[in-house]
Parts: structure tokens; sequence; C-alpha cells
């Protein structure tokens, strides 16, 4: 008897590896590489059937061929580089293409691209082309190899009171040295000769009195392109400094630049956000300067009709800063129910916006808070070789998976092969390769490149337990897939002993009773549902699938 | 009595006349309001005006058109989303692989988009023109030149190397092109477009509040399907409704297959 029961598990492990290695033909058939699919895509790995026959197609891996190789495609016109661009695609848009070796083609070398008192971290001919549309000399720095340094870079040329006359009275424009000196000569001001006419004060306000232009004082403000703060505009309406409502009629303010450090509240937390009184706001503290308006600012300013904007958000009767970003309390995720997927939210400009993860729980939002800033991202749900694992130390490696190690329960994986066929219901004890995936559990399970494995027996369990996912996956159970295979891994058999003496009336369950409870059923439902979308369950939505989503027989084994 | 009854009458008609100045202002501010596009000011009744008014409208369909279409007019690989096809502009139809470019040359292509997409109605408009002129007694000549679209920091150029000679008496005029520029952030857009392109074939992802970190009028959308396609939306938060304000795209990279992808 146990001999027969052994050979109809080794048949079905047979069967199981023989579907598999179906499978992996099947997967390895989509090796031609098709210039161009029927649905317009380029160069694309796909079976033939899909490839357009007016283009060439090979059976290779476009990688491997000559229409198709990867390479950077380079805008001459824009001074623009593609990387992973097939030469077909660049030849066909009259790009300039080169093949990748590695390292970047000299014309798709990044440098700082210098522009007034902005950068651009970009290539030599786009700085070029940048700076003849703003009518700019090309200042590039190839010294400086990346953006961050490159947008710090940028400084704001150095302005000033520009002093004139012009119709017999003293006038003046708050600009740069060069402005000023351009301003020489033009219609309407003195000729260039009498160069004392136009004079160039540099890091003064137009309404500085010494200057003795007809420029003062103004209660008006604007905002700046590009700059964050509200400026005060003096009766000219030129620039002069940041607003600031108590030095409306200070005559030193309106002599000279001052700094933003010098001006008002430049240590506020928030950016003067809703201050009646301040102009300095800062985006990156969650202020702008904005025009007032009643509905979205809640003070009004003191002079003019411009504000530093609080740019946080409300959600769901939570306050968020400008810039922060959170995981959402999606529908069904602490379940991880069917059809639930993470979500991260952003809080910019006053507007939250939502980003869904990859469906399938196939990513997980993870937050952190530093200095009581949220900060959150959707990343890789590395759930794919916990099955594989076989002991706590290995499932609940962090830095290679995302497993917890569940004592006292045993999945299929961890039985001697047994099986069972609730949909293909066939299984192994290494039932899963997956030939798109780095992450197979073969590799693993031959420990190659895992240091922490220690058990390469797959049926050797410590303490009795298993590894199952941190963050279910969500499975395409109303399609053809390996949802199936998958979920047949909480397959279980349990053999319940009765044993009836001689003056028993009644046969006695002496082993395993357990099983006949409904405790049993619903433990191992848990388990169905631990691995993924399987076994009996709502969706995200509160709805009960159509089937119970596991299925129990009984059969007697003498 | 008397004198207070003509004081009433004296302030109705103050009212009245409030109210209408109050109307008239209101419906000149709603006729002259800052609508965000600025067509390069021709004067009217004179070629170039005649050629604004009746290029504008379409100038502006297409462009907003192609934008929202991942800048292509007839998009042939693209994702349905919300009614508008999005143009897949980095796309790998294989699971865990890194997307293959399928527009490298952005700039120049949605350039040839706009061209293409206003060709027909270009034609039209030149044809009226010269027979606006001609019924007007005028002798024309119009030499057809190229049309170059040019996407410029803060607007599209679109320039009409059309040569147009008029003659009538002694009288001559000449003019050697014709343009037409529309104030949005196309260029800005396809700059951010490019840059994600950029981080989706390398990385198979990008990160959306890099961009609007950097630029406060910048909105970037980033939604992920269930098949593994990306949709993304950038917007320029202050002239959400001018035409070429908002860019769509689709791109597919990196997408995860539901379980294993055995089958998928």
């Amino acid at each position: 008897m146990e001999n027969n029961k052994k050979l109809v598990i080794g048949m079905l492990m047979l069967f199981g590896i023989i579907i598999i290695s179906l499978n992996l033909i099947s997967a390895q058939e989509v090796s031609y590489c098709c210039e161009k699919l029927k649905t317009g895509a380029w160069c694309q790995n796909a079976p033939q059937s899909s490839c357009d026959t007016s283009f060439t197609n090979t059976p290779a891996s476009c990688e491997a061929t000559g229409f198709c190789k990867m390479g950077y495609c380079y805008d001459s016109q824009e001074g623009i580089c593609s990387e992973n661009t097939p030469k077909k695609v660049c030849d066909l848009e009259g790009g300039v293409w080169e093949l990748d070796t590695g390292t970047a083609p000299p014309q798709c070398s990044l440098g700082c691209c210098v522009l007034e008192d902005q950068a651009a971290f970009v290539t030599l001919t786009r700085c070029k082309k940048l700076s003849s549309t703003y009518g700019l000399e090309t200042d590039f720095r190839a010294d400086i190899t990346n953006e961050v340094q490159c947008i710090a870079s940028a400084t704001s040329e150095v302005k000033g009171a520009c002093v004139y006359e012009e119709e017999f009275e003293t006038k003046c424009k708050f600009i740069s040295q060069k402005e000023c000196q351009d301003l020489k000569g033009s219609a309407g001001i003195l000729a260039s000769n009498s160069s004392s006419s136009v004079n160039f004060h540099q890091g003064y306000l137009c309404s500085d009195e010494s200057l003795g232009t007809n420029c003062g004082p103004s209660t008006k403000t604007t905002c700046v392109e590009g700059r964050d703060e509200v400026y005060f505009l003096d009766s000219c309406g030129n620039l002069a400094n940041i607003y600031d409502a108590s030095k409306e009629k200070d005559k030193i303010y309106w002599s000279k630049v001052l700094s933003k450090p010098e001006s008002c509240g430049y240590s506020s937390p928030d950016g003067n956000a809703n201050s009646a009184t301040c102009g300095s706001c800062d985006y990156f503290l969650g202020s702008t300067c904005k025009q007032y308006n009643r509905g979205d600012d809640r003070v009004k300013p003191n002079i003019g009709d411009n504000i530093c904007r609080d740019l946080s958000c409300e959600f769901e009767g939570k306050q968020y800063k400008h810039g922060e970003t959170w995981c959402a309390d999606a529908k069904g995720i602490d379940l991880a129910l069917p059809g639930s997927r993470h979500f991260r939210m952003l809080c910019y400009n006053g507007e939250v916006q939502t980003e869904p993860c990859s469906d399938f729980r196939q990513e997980v939002c993870l937050q952190s808070e530093v200095n009581d800033f949220k900060v959150a991202a959707c990343r890789p749900n590395k759930w794919q070789d916990c099955f594989s694992q076989t002991n706590k130390l290995s499932c609940e490696n962090i830095d290679k998976r995302d497993c917890l190690w569940i004592e006292g329960i045993e999945i299929a994986m961890a039985q001697e092969g047994e099986a069972d066929s609730q949909g293909s219901g066939t299984q192994t004890t290494q039932p899963f390769s997956n030939p798109n995936s780095p992450v197979t559990g073969n590799v693993i399970q031959e420990g190659t490149d895992d240091s922490d494995l220690r058990v390469t027996d797959p049926n050797a369990i410590e303490g009795g337990g298993s590894c199952l996912p941190k963050n279910q996956p969500g499975f395409n159970f109303w399609e053809e897939g390996d949802h199936s295979s998958l979920c047949a891994l909480a397959n279980t058999q349990c053999i319940v002993k009765y044993e009836k003496k001689a003056l028993d009336k009644d046969w006695k369950c002496v082993e395993n009773c357990e099983c006949l409870e409904p405790s049993w059923e619903l433990e191992h439902n848990n388990i169905c549902v631990a691995i993924g979308d399987c076994g009996n369950s709502k969706n995200f939505i509160g709805v009960q699938g159509f089937n119970t989503g596991y299925k129990i027989t009984t059969e007697k084994v003498k | 009595m008397i004198m207070k009854k003509r004081g009433d009458k004296g302030q109705v008609t103050i009212f009245i006349i409030i109210a209408v100045l109050v109307v008239v202002a209101a419906i000149l501010l709603f006729i002259f309001r800052p609508s965000g596009i600025n067509i390069i000011p021709s004067k009217p009744g004179t070629p170039e005006g005649f050629i604004k008014d009746c290029l504008q409208d379409t100038i502006d369909e297409n462009i907003n058109f192609i934008s929202l279409q991942g800048g292509s007019l007839t998009p042939k690989h693209y994702f349905e989303y919300q009614g508008n096809k999005l143009e897949y502009l980095c796309y790998t139809n294989e699971f865990n692989k890194m997307c293959v470019v399928q527009q490298p040359i952005l700039y120049g292509h949605v350039s040839t988009e706009i061209e293409k997409s206003i060709s027909s109605k270009e034609r039209e408009c030149f044809d009226s023109l010269k027979a606006e002129y001609e019924d007007k007694g005028y002798t024309v000549d119009l030499k057809r030149g190229e049309t170059i679209v040019d996407l410029l920091p803060g607007k599209v150029l679109i320039t009409f190397k059309h040569s147009l000679n008029l003659r009538k008496g002694d009288s001559t005029s000449n003019i050697e092109e014709f343009r037409i520029s529309l104030n949005n952030n196309l260029y800005e857009l396809l700059g951010i477009a490019t840059s994600i392109i950029a981080y989706e074939t390398r990385f198979g992802d990008s990160e959306t509040t890099q961009y609007m970190n950097v630029y406060p009028d910048l909105k970037v959308e980033k939604y992920k399907q269930t098949d593994g396609t990306t949709v993304y939306i950038l917007t320029n938060r202050d002239n959400e409704n001018v035409p070429g304000s908002k860019f769509q795209f689709a791109s597919r990279s990196n997408a995860w297959p539901p379980g294993y992808g055995i089958g998928s």
C-alpha cells in the first residue's frame, strides 16, 4: 500500500515536471527579434506570429541582431542623447546612432550649461542651442559632473540702480550692469559719448534718496518669475527688496539691496506661509509668491496684493506639508484582498496627487519620516522566492526578500511532493522557474548566490514552519497563468486515524482529529490567503468571490 | 416731499447708469480677458492678420491634440487612457525588462507632427488669401515655400516661408514670410518627457517628485496600469487650459507580471 502511494506521488511529480517544462518551452518560443511588431512597437522579442511581416525578424534576441542593436541616438539639432535606442528607430527619425559600448559617446557627455541665473545639466550642443535661443554666450562647464552641483552653480547677475537722464528728468532702472551699459545710446537717452549721463550703482535700489531719481518707495508688491519671494516695487515699477510690512517707510530698507538672509522671517520653518507682513517665501519650505485670493489664502497682506501662499495640503482630515509623500490607507490593502494595491500620495502646491504602485501588489508602498517630514515610495515586492526558503534566517533576510517565517504551518513545498489538483494542480518540491525573472526558486535553492542559505535540501525544514510573502501578491486568477500552481502550495493532506476496539460500537478518532474541526478549515484557508490571491475571501470592495476558492475532499484510506 | 421724490428719481437714474457701466465693463473685460494665447499681433485686414485669423483655431486644436497623444497626430502604438490614444515613447512587451526607446528625436517628431496637422488648412488659408486679394483687384503672386515649426522655450513659432507679392496700380506690397507664435510650455514639457524616458529606459521607473521639486509650476502625474504601462501627464499648473500646456504619454518598462509570470 505504501509502495502504491509512493508510485502515485512519483507519477504526479513527473507530470508536474513535464507541465513546467512545457511552460518553459513555450516561454522559450518568444525568442524572435521582430524589427517591428504588428502592434507598431519597434525591436521587441516576441513570437514570430506577432512580428510585422513587412519588416525583418530573426530567431534571436534583439541584442544579437544588427538591425535592432541598442545604442545611443543623438539628436544633432537639439543636442539630446537617447539611450537604449535601436539603430533602426534612430535612423528612421534622422538621428545619429552609436553602439552602446558601456560608456557614453563624447557628444552625449553632460556638463553644466549656465544661462544667466539659471543652469541646465546638458550636452555641449544643447547648451549652444539653449544659449542661442536665449541670446546668450555659451557658458558650458564640463568640469561639473552632476545636476545638483550644476544647479547650485547658477548665480544671478548682480543688479543695481541704472540712473540716466531723459527728458530733463533723472530716471532709474533696476537692472544688471550689462543692461545698463546697453542703455547708453538708446533712443531718448543722451548719446553714448556723454557717459556720465548713465551711471550704474551696484547694489543700490532706484528708490535710494541719495541717487536723486524720480523713483521712491511705494505700497505695491509683485511676484517675479523664477523666484519664490514677494517683492516691493518702487514708484517707477522697479523691483525693490523683499516685502516687509514693517519697512514700508524705512529709508534704509529702500536704499540698498538686501539678501534673503537679511530680510524678514528668514528662519521661518514654513517659509512665512500666510504671513500678512513678510514676503520671504520659500518653495522648499512650502510657500511661494501668489496674488492674494480670498478663497485660497487665509489672511490678506497688510500691503499690496501678493502673499506667500501656503502650499501644504489637507487630506482626510490630516495636514501634509508641501513635498511630503505618504502611503495611502487604500481599500483592502491591510488584508491584501484581491484587487487591492498600494498607493503613494503626494502633496505639491496645495494639491494632493495619487500615484498607484504596480498592480497585483507587485510593488509595496513604504513610508518613513525624517524630522517630521513624511517620505514614501513604491518599491518592488520581493516575494517571489519566499516559498523556496527553508529556514527563518534566510526567509527573513530583508535585504533579499520580503517574507515572513510562520512557525507551525507547512505548505506543500515542505512536504514530500504531495499533490492535488484543484486547478492545474501540479507541484513538485521546485515547481517554479520564471524565465523572465532573475529570481527563480532553482537558482536560490542551489545556493549559488545565497550565502545565508544553509539548508540546501528543500525538504529539510527547521522546526516545522513555512516562509510566506510578507505582502501577499495578487494573481490574475481569471486568466491562464501560474496562479493555480502557486495556490496549490497550500494544498495539504491530513490522514485522520480512526480506531475501533473490540468492544467499541463506533469508530473513534485517535489521530489528527483536529482536521475534522471547522477551525482546521479556517486555518488552512488562511494559509491559502497568505500565499496570495488564493482561497476564500472577499475582494477589496467587499464582494465575495464566485466560488469557495478551495475544496475539501474526503476519502477512505485503508 | 416733492423734492424728496425728485431725489429718489435722481438716485435711481444714477444707479441705472452705474449698472449699465458695470455691465459694459464686465462685457469688455470678458471680451479682452487675457487668454494666455498670444498670437503675434497683426493688423486686421492685412495678409498676416488674415492668415492668423484663418489658422489660429486649427493650430490651437492640433497642438492640443498632439500634446495629449504623446506627440503624435495619429498614434500607431498607443495605450488608450481616458479616451486619448497615448503613444508609447518607450516600450517593452516583456516583463522585467527595461524599455526600448520608440521616439528618440521627440522635439523633431512633435514639430513634424504639428506641421503635418496644419498643412491642409494652411493650403486652404493661403488659397483663400489669394482669392480675397484678387477679388479686391490685386494682382497676387504667391510663392509657396516650406513651413517650419520651431519649439522654443515658452512658445511654438510657426513660420510659413511663403512669399506674397500684391500689386495694384503703382503700389506694390511684399511679404517674405508669415509667422504665428503660440505661447505655451510644450518645449519645457518635452524636455521633462525626454528626461523621464531616460529614467524609464535605465531604471524602469522615474521619480516624479524630483521634477516638481525643481519646477514649481510643473505637475507630473504618474499612473501605473494593470498591464505594466505607466501613463505620464505633465501639466503647467499656471496655464492648464492653454493648448500645449499639457503633455501626456505612455511607457512600459520593467513591468511586473502577476504571479511569476509563467503563462502570462
